[in-house]
């Protein structure tokens, strides 16, 4: 609801948006987009980085991403999960402009078993943009060079006629009211 | 005796009892989405259930729920209905998940029903359907593969 709110302050104000942004200002817009979806905003998802080619999140550790206690093993849908989120949030960031684009697919595949105590690092980047399709791939890691698991996504692009006015601007809300959070 | 996946005795005592609630007990994440089980009234396998919870929201547009959520949930249904479907106690680990999203999946409950297309010495297939108003409407479809571990054994 907050988002709708901010959709509305937007329009209120009538602001425009521009796509030549910086790396920061990329990384406080996709941190508000993971802030505002209430499953990763529980997690604490952040978003570390924002490149050009890639998006770099890091969800931190918490018991509840256990899925078997006994053995202290991350379950495997919270890799789809983190997976699923940043290959998103990089179709977000390789569209000209911010469009509503639904998973059209995820292929997951688990290459060692991620273990309790440790943060969950994820990068995703866009490979390709058609006219209807984003596809993207991304990576999930603990340790650096070790990957837990590799991710396939891709995404629909429902075009700028279904995506609500004002989405881009809410993206950047806080860039177009003069606030340097 | 230790409890836990780990244990051959525990596994094989709650696996004979169908004690489900025990194995998901194990499992903060699945506790975490609102994932249950109940038995299949249509058929002789279970019938899993996504409770509709908000935090489980991954569109605030729609509102719809997250799509990684909606696969946690299958993939815990494939995992649990392979470990009490397995020809002996196995601890499936699991190798890869494909998952298709037919439909939005909105915030209210969601059903999955598995089915174990191919169980081998080490590798099984699970195929999952997720469905919310009618199961002829599916939201997503999963395959996942699993190898099938010993259950005290480790490695990786």
């Amino acid at each position: 609801m907050a988002f709708k709110r901010l959709l509305e302050f937007q329009e209120a104000i009538g602001v425009t948006p521009t796509f030549d942004r910086s790396p920061a200002t990329w990384r406080r817009a996709l941190s508000r987009f993971v802030q505002v979806i209430p499953h990763t905003r529980e997690l604490g998802l952040e978003v570390v980085e924002v490149g050009p080619e890639a998006v770099r999140m890091r969800l931190p550790w918490s018991d509840d991403l256990l899925g078997d206690a006994s053995r202290g093993l991350v379950h495997g849908g919270v890799l789809i999960m983190l997976l699923d989120t940043v290959c998103g949030s990089a179709v977000l960031r390789g569209l000209p402009a911010p469009e509503v684009c639904p998973t059209l697919d995820l292929r997951l595949d688990h290459y060692r078993p991620a273990v309790a105590g440790q943060a969950l690092f994820a990068e995703a980047r866009v490979v390709r943009v058609t006219e209807s399709v984003v596809f993207t791939e991304g990576w999930a890691w603990q340790e650096e060079g070790r990957p837990v698991a590799r991710g396939i996504g891709n995404f629909v692009r429902l075009g700028p006629r279904n995506t609500p006015p004002g989405f881009a601007e809410a993206l950047f809300a806080d860039e177009e009211v003069g606030g340097d959070a | 005796m230790p409890e836990g996946f780990d244990s051959v005795a525990w596994l094989s005592r709650t696996r004979a009892e169908g004690d489900l609630a025990a194995w998901l007990a194990l499992v903060p994440y699945a506790r975490r989405i609102g994932v249950d089980v109940e038995p299949d009234s249509e058929g002789n396998g279970l019938r899993f259930r996504l409770a509709p919870q908000q935090d489980n929201i991954g569109n605030v547009l729609l509102p719809a729920l997250h799509g990684g959520v909606v696969a946690a949930f299958m993939e815990t249904a494939a995992t649990l209905e392979l470990m009490l479907a397995a020809r002996e106690p196995r601890l499936p680990r699991i190798v890869d998940l494909s998952i298709d999203y037919l439909r939005t999946a909105r915030v209210a409950p969601t059903f999955a029903r598995c089915s174990l297309l191919r169980e081998g010495r080490r590798l099984a297939n699970v195929r999952v359907c997720a469905w919310q108003e009618s199961e002829t409407m599916p939201v997503a479809t999963a395959r996942l593969h699993f190898v099938l571990g010993e259950p005290g054994a480790r490695g990786e």
